[in-house]
């Protein structure tokens, strides 16, 4: 019953599959499997920044304010108090001394900024000018001298709602990390000094904080994902095998899912995407999409398979692939145009990538369905259930057949009151779209019952709050911020900030200066003003730095008076809350602040979070428009007609619609989770139109266009194909619903209403329709192959098209609404000129030949372990020299011994070989390229063969600054640090760095810590020497710590039994020493 | 009659373990350091129709013993127990070891489900000017990965073909190993092997008995077999191996010319055809092989060639009907082959190789059964994952004359730093008569897991 006059091509593509169903599984498996060795080099950003592009002017901006103020996004911790002392008890500031140094001792956590009543300073006026003295002594232990702090603090406005309630009940001790990326470990460490500290009765501690959000939120939602992901397979198979009743339909499915969902996460991670936090649905929405493929055939083949039992199983294959592969092939396309639509409007890259990659799962899914499955068939030659036989063969219906029958009788019973019900869902939902909000608000991805979220909520209502947007002042001049016009003005921008809504709280130097003024004049409450003079600003500047620690202002002023931060404390941190405040302060500075001499920009968390949700609201819509154009006029030319096209948006279009009008109902917002379903909604939801009218089609010329026929017989067959292919979706997506990620949960039900509404219109709402008005793209259907190869080649085409446009429509203004942003900011000083440090670093005698063991401790980011034994030699032969290791321990390793010749001329590759005892041979191994990590350790072969040696053919290095290091277990040292940038791509490629610093200690002249970053500038590795001790009057390194960010991998090298006098003989460095294992 | 070998071969063992033991603790009573360590593996080998062909565990334990500065002694013995027998005696037959192994080599114990053997017993020491290895161990020639051409040293056991580890197939040979430094590069190697073991083929019977008629005589129609006869080679020292190995490092590369005078590790069957019958005899022939290897490095490649030449070697002709097969049944001709491999590791964590084995026959003729030039590609991938606790492995070999060839998989994942756990495939295809396609139904999936302490 083919429609296709020409059935020559299909049909022999099929015959190809079905006749060498090994070689096509073969294949087909060993794509899969080649493609999955990509899959370690995937790696995460759950950064909220990674929703901006890394080149986006705000946070290009905000990293330099980082570096400049050194700021980051903090951990607050809230003790809180309801009773009437509230925390000015003995036992609350106690317990507040005792978090505070426990946070400050945490190796993440920068000791110098974390902020609390027990690191703050008051600053009071004395005889010899001013004071500056903490709040309290660590043992307070009578109420009247909590009393006293209390009278202190309370004097002093700046920390008042910033550090302390006015109501006495709360203070925050804010933590500021030193790396970002180990937000996780530190929260988590944070959490245990919590649960065991010496609460009072009445004291509750809250850990919050833009920080603990992100420190979190990785972790919550890959436990999610973790969660949902397998259930979502378990429904759809489950659904599978109670439909087919065959073992071997479940577990095809499940390899059409892997080579989907696992092959596209390949792609992502060969093409150095990222997996963002978002890309966590991707795996439900390609098992909900890449099953559906699978269940239209199984459900015609057994279809074939029931009603002719005893026709050659193989020659049924070919006929459903020659009847099905051009339903699932236009769906895919069609389902490939709504996820492009996402790709081209989308500004934010996890969306961008989103949509892309999604597409490439659909594409790969309709490859494994239209290759691997009937191949795997041909191979397994499933027979039908016995019910469907039965069924078949006395013309009965099973329950999903008869479930469809009678929809299909109600709506064509009734086609004007099924029309008029969808016409009502549409029209309203135009209506409701106008009052669609756009809004979103991370603390709310947590569900309510999370602790992080009621910590936040009780800061808020405690304090200023949690949300932070900073202000960055920049003057022309040094020392200009000495001017009290300036400060003037900066007073008057913090004032018009304080007056804007959700906006609590304003510090900067200003309230400094002012607070210093009235100690200075006695204390008296009028004295709390700016002084009028530049000399005498200039002057407290220097009291104060003379009685207390002069880093005290580095997070509000920079060394040269040049530059400051007025940082502003928001109560709530959502979108709708926020934008007012960034664009009415934006408006004041540019009318009012902005001169030739100063000017403000600003900065910080807020910001950030308002750049990246303004725009959402129009990408969503663009997104969809585009989408629905691609979705119409793929099918518009597939059909070849226009009405075709008009008449499969039309379901789809009416569940978008609904879908609307429910957001306004249930008052849900327009937010990251949500703003995604349009996309996923028209690519699953066109396909049921999709197949209904390619049905239709084919049965209308089947019955001799009979128009009832046509419509009835729609339902059996390819109805209860659409639902089982509705349940498998909608059940994927309904996993969704159990989620506890806020979005995700709202993304999963919207996409479900969405899907069930698509699938009823197509099934009733489209017949109803099509019975009403006969559209001659049904009844005058006329295949011919070349029309139809004509239409092909011009669908991407049209989709080409459409991308440039879409992609020039949108992402201009978007990228453009951001000017000129980020001044540069000054270097060091006087320090010694790289060169310098590195001649002294590699003429660190290093003895001239040694022995040592070495234990390597490789241990994985869940903390598991693996420990690796050996002795090591090595032995200069002039200026040559050479290495050999012999594995000793564990056993399945032991004899591996592994041998090099370094050569003094740089162009000479070094000479390797490798013994493995299982081989008995000696091997030669290519000088591997020098990035490639050594012997699975997180060392690489160019770090080993270097020994803490400098290369400086492959950097460009600079002094950057000296800074004293301070490290776990050892003293601090003075160091210089010293960066080098990777002199071209090549060798930044070649070495797996692209920039790399090194801490040097200045009296050792030994690297000290490194830091490496990779070719694309994100921190790679850290790597950390300890335990330095001369031994035979040689300078050793006795531990190596190198920490793999991107992996959470950590190698640990121990060297032990150093010698450098023992004789080493030259025969150990040769073949058969390796072979003898000594 | 004689004592029974497997007793002879304990009492042997016994008395020789017990007196070094005894000896090294009298002579080095301070000195003697023992390292002891151990694995046990355990794999599972399920065939096509989902039935158990092995389920096999080995257990290997090994001591390396300081005696002196300059001696020291390693011991590695083996217990291997496969319940299924379906590699050793399916049929519950009366069972008897391999008759390829000399009288002192081969099992200490054995029955049909397992097996106590000493894998390998030598004492290491440096006396003269040179390194002596004495004792039972493996040689390893050349520098080809499976397909071998120089690495004939020691023969093989190939009661599961060629899907044992190399390791583990490799029967090891009491011989004297002698390597002499020459300068800082270069190296003389010496053996003298008096063992007289051969190759240890499939029983018949068993999963991988050899079908294919490149190796197995098919007798002319409608003649009986009268009688089969064995020749073995039985002086250890007019029969002894001997050979030489010279090594050198020049100019980046890795040369060694090779030399070995020895008995073939299979026999040859001649057949002899009389009134009654064919009359089958099995006997071994001396060859000479010299050859030479070289390999270097280039960039991210790795270049690896062999070369052998041998001097006699004899394969297996047709028999026309109803004629008497013409010399016995065999050709002799001399071999020459080689072996060309190219690694390359340009991609982190990954290793592909591939290897063109070549062997040509000087002389030959049309009823010969092999091809004068045959011809054998394989293809190696390995890759690990997540600082090698994850490693794949796939191996294919395809053999050009019969259009044949095999592919095994294996994947590895090393759950603790002493316990690794794997699974994989091995699967052939191709002519029913070739080398790896008379394996065609013998596909398995294997299982197993390996713990070491």
């Amino acid at each position: 019953m083919s429609d296709n006059p020409h059935p020559s091509t299909a049909r022999a593509i099929a015959k190809l599959i079905v006749h060498y169903p090994k070689t096509q599984v073969a294949i087909s498996l060993l794509l899969m499997f080649t493609l999955f060795m990509a899959l370690p080099m995937l790696y995460k950003d759950t950064r909220s920044d990674a929703f901006l592009a890394d080149d986006n002017p705000a946070l290009v901006y905000r990293d330099k304010v980082k570096e400049q103020f050194g700021l980051s996004d903090p951990i607050v911790l809230a003790v809180i108090n309801t009773s009437d002392n509230g925390v000015f008890n003995p036992t609350s500031l106690s317990l507040i001394q005792w978090l505070s140094d426990e946070i400050s001792s945490l190796e993440n956590i920068n000791a110098d900024r974390v902020t609390s009543l027990s690191t703050e300073n008051n600053i009071t006026g004395s005889d010899d000018g001013m004071d500056v003295e903490s709040f309290f002594e660590p043992d307070i232990s009578t109420q009247q001298e909590a009393d006293i702090v209390w009278n202190k603090v309370s004097d002093f406005p700046l920390y008042m709602g910033n550090l302390v309630a006015h109501d006495k009940q709360a203070t925050l001790i804010v933590a500021e990390l030193l790396d970002v990326k180990q937000v996780e470990d530190t929260y988590q460490q944070i959490l245990d000094i919590v649960a065991r500290a010496p609460n009072g009765k009445h004291d509750e501690i809250h850990v919050a904080g833009e920080g603990a959000i992100a420190g979190y939120l990785g972790s919550y939602i890959d436990a999610d994902a973790q969660r949902l992901n397998p259930l979502a397979g378990i429904i759809i198979t489950i659904i599978i095998l109670f439909a087919f009743r065959r073992v071997s339909t479940g577990i095809l499915s499940n390899v059409i899912i892997a080579a989907s969902v696992l092959m596209t996460l390949s792609i992502m991670a060969l093409n150095g995407i990222p997996f963002f936090v978002i890309t966590n649905a991707l795996p439900v929405i390609l098992i909900g999409i890449s099953v559906a493929d699978s269940i239209h055939v199984y459900s015609h083949y057994f279809e074939l398979q029931a009603k002719h039992p005893s026709e050659d199983k193989k020659e049924l294959i070919i006929q459903t692939i020659e009847e099905m592969w051009r339903p699932i092939t236009l769906t895919t396309l069609t389902t490939i145009a709504g996820f492009m639509g996402m790709y081209f409007a989308a500004y934010m890259p996890p969306f961008k990538y989103f949509g892309l990659y999604t597409a490439v799962g659909v594409a790969i899914a309709w490859f494994y369905s239209l290759v691997f499955l009937p191949a795997a068939l041909a191979i397994i030659q499933p027979s039908a259930s016995k019910q469907m036989r039965e069924f078949a063969k006395s013309n009965r219906l099973d329950k999903f057949s008869r479930t469809m029958v009678v929809l299909g009788r109600i709506s064509l019973q009734y086609p004007k009151v099924t029309v008029g019900i969808f016409s009502i869902i549409i029209i309203s939902g135009i209506f409701a779209t106008s009052h669609l909000v756009v809004n979103e608000d991370r603390i709310k991805t947590f569900h309510t019952s999370e602790t992080l979220y009621q910590a936040d909520a009780a800061i808020n209502a405690h304090l200023n709050g949690t949300n932070n947007l900073d202000v960055v002042i920049e003057a022309k001049e040094a020392e200009a911020l000495f001017e009290p016009d300036h400060l003037k003005k900066m007073e008057a921008l913090q004032n018009f900030a304080l007056t804007l809504p959700n906006v609590q709280g304003a510090t900067s130097i200003v309230d400094y200066l002012k607070q210093m003024n009235r100690s200075l004049n006695g204390g008296d409450k009028y004295s709390y003003q700016l002084p009028d003079n530049k000399a005498l600003i200039a002057q407290y500047f220097l009291i104060y730095s003379a009685s207390s620690d002069p880093t005290d202002f580095d997070e509000e002023v920079d060394y040269d008076y040049r530059i400051a931060n007025i940082k502003l404390t928001l109560n709530k941190g959502s979108y709708v809350d926020t934008q007012k405040v960034v664009t009415q302060l934006n408006d004041y500075i540019k009318a009012r602040f902005n001169n030739e001499e100063i000017t403000a920009t600003l900065s910080g968390r807020v910001n950030i979070n308002y750049h990246w949700i303004k725009d959402l609201g129009r990408s969503h819509f663009v997104g969809l428009a585009i989408s629905m154009f691609l979705v119409w006029a793929v099918s518009s030319l597939l059909f070849g007609s226009l009405t075709a096209g008009t008449f499969t948006i039309i379901p789809v279009s009416s569940s978008i619609l609904l879908v609307y009008s429910a957001m306004v109902v249930l008052d849900i917002d327009l937010g990251i989770g949500t703003s995604m379903f349009a996309s996923v909604a028209i690519g699953l939801g066109v396909d049921f139109s999709i197949h209904t009218i390619d049905r239709l089609r084919s049965l209308y010329q089947t019955h001799n266009g009979d128009w009832d026929l046509t419509l009835q017989e729609l339902y059996p067959s390819t109805g209860r194909a659409l639902f089982l292919n509705y349940l498998a979706i909608a059940c994927g997506f309904g996993v969704l619903i159990s989620s506890k990620v806020v979005p995700l949960n709202n993304f999963g039900t919207i996409v479900v209403v969405s899907v069930s509404t698509s699938f009823l219109a197509s099934m009733s709402f489209l017949p109803a329709l099509i019975k009403l008005t006969k559209p001659t793209f049904i009844s005058g259907y006329q295949p011919s192959e070349k029309t139809i190869s004509r239409r092909w080649i011009r669908i991407p085409s049209i989709i080409l098209l459409v991308a440039v446009a879409g992609n020039a429509l949108v992402n201009q203004p978007a990228l453009a609404s951001e000017g000129e942003a980020g001044k540069t900011m000054r270097s060091d000083n006087q320090l010694p000129s790289a060169g310098v440090v590195i001649a002294k670093i590699n003429n660190v005698d290093d003895g001239e030949h040694a022995t040592r063991n070495l234990t390597m401790t490789l241990t994985d980011k869940r903390g598991k372990k693996r420990v690796r034994e050996t002795i090591g030699y090595r032995k200069y032969f002039g200026k040559e020299k050479r290495t050999i290791l012999f594995y000793k321990k564990p056993t399945n390793v032991k004899g591996t011994a592994f041998l090099t010749f370094d050569y003094p001329d740089a162009d000479k590759d070094d000479d390797q070989w490798l013994y493995l005892p299982a081989l008995r041979k000696v091997r030669r191994i290519s000088a591997a390229d020098r990035g490639d990590y050594f012997l699975g350790t997180d060392f690489t072969y160019e770090d080993i063969k270097l020994e803490g040696k400098v290369d400086t053919k492959d950097y460009d290095f600079e002094t950057i600054r000296s800074e004293v290091l301070v490290q776990e277990s050892s003293p601090p040292i003075q160091t210089v640090v010293i960066r080098g940038v990777a002199k071209s791509k090549l060798t930044a490629k070649e070495l797996g760095y692209g920039k790399t610093e090194f801490w040097v200690n200045v009296d050792t002249w030994l690297i000290a810590k490194s830091n490496y970053w990779d070719p694309k500038g994100r921190l790679l590795k850290t790597l950390t020497i300890s335990d330095v001790s001369r031994i035979d009057g040689i300078l050793t390194r006795h531990r190596m710590t190198i920490n793999n960010h991107k992996t959470g991998h950590t190698s640990e090298f121990l060297f032990s039994n150093v010698d450098y006098k023992a004789p080493v003989s030259d025969g150990l460095f040769t073949k058969r020493a390796m072979k003898k294992g000594k | 009659m004689k004592m029974s070998p497997w007793v002879m071969r304990i009492q042997l063992g016994l008395l020789l373990s017990s007196s070094v033991f005894v000896l090294s603790g009298l002579v080095f009573p301070s000195l003697a350091v023992a390292d002891y360590s151990a694995s046990l593996e355990q794999e599972l080998a399920l065939d096509s129709s989902d039935h158990k062909q092995k389920f096999e565990m080995l257990f290997t334990p090994e001591w390396n013993i300081e005696l002196s500065d300059k001696i020291s002694m390693t011991f590695i013995g083996q217990v291997r127990w496969d319940s299924t027998k379906k590699l050793s005696n399916p049929e519950g037959s009366h069972y008897s070891a391999p008759g390829s192994y000399a009288s002192a080599n081969g099992a200490l114990y054995y029955s049909d489900s397992s097996e106590v053997s000493i894998r390998e017993w030598y004492i290491d020491t440096e006396s003269l000017g040179a390194y002596w290895r004495i004792g039972k161990q493996q040689v390893v020639w050349g520098q080809a990965d499976g397909l071998k051409v120089l690495d004939v040293v020691n023969p093989q056991s190939y009661r599961e073909f060629i899907l044992d580890d190399f390791e583990d197939s490799r029967i090891p040979l009491w011989m004297v190993n002698t390597e002499i430094p020459i300068g800082e590069n270069s190296n003389l190697q010496i053996l003298w092997i008096p063992d007289l073991t051969y190759h240890a083929f499939a029983e018949p019977g068993t999963e991988y008995e050899v079908s294919s008629p490149l190796f197995r005589p098919a007798l002319p129609e409608g003649v009986p077999l009268v009688s089969f006869h064995e020749d073995k080679p039985s002086s250890p020292i007019q029969d002894s191996d001997f050979g030489v190995q010279y090594a050198t490092f020049y100019q980046g590369w890795d040369l060694t010319l090779n030399y070995l005078y020895h008995y073939q590790d299979t026999p040859i069957l001649y057949q002899q055809v009389n009134t009654n019958g064919v009359a089958l005899s099995s006997e071994y022939e001396r060859n000479h092989l010299a050859g030479f290897t070289a390999s270097n490095a280039f960039g991210s490649f790795t270049l690896r060639t062999e070369v052998g030449y041998r001097s006699d070697t004899y394969h297996l002709m047709q028999s026309q009907p109803n004629q008497i097969p013409a010399h016995n049944g065999i050709h002799r001709s001399s071999e020459i082959s080689s072996v060309i491999g190219l690694d390359w590791q340009g991609l982190e964590d990954t290793m592909i190789s591939i290897q063109w084995f070549q062997s040509h026959l000087t002389r030959h003729n049309s009823n010969v059964i092999r091809p004068q030039n045959n011809h054998i590609m394989s293809l190696l991938l390995k890759r690990s994952f997540i600082n090698e606790t994850w490693d794949l492995e796939i191996l294919a070999l395809h053999g050009f004359d019969q259009q044949d060839g095999s592919v095994q998989t294996k994947l590895r994942y090393m759950l603790e730093s002493n316990l690794s756990l794997w699974v994989g495939s091995d699967t052939f295809y191709g002519n029913k008569n070739g080398l790896f396609g008379q394996f065609n139904n013998k596909d398995r999936v294997i299982f197993g897991a390996e713990w070491s302490f």
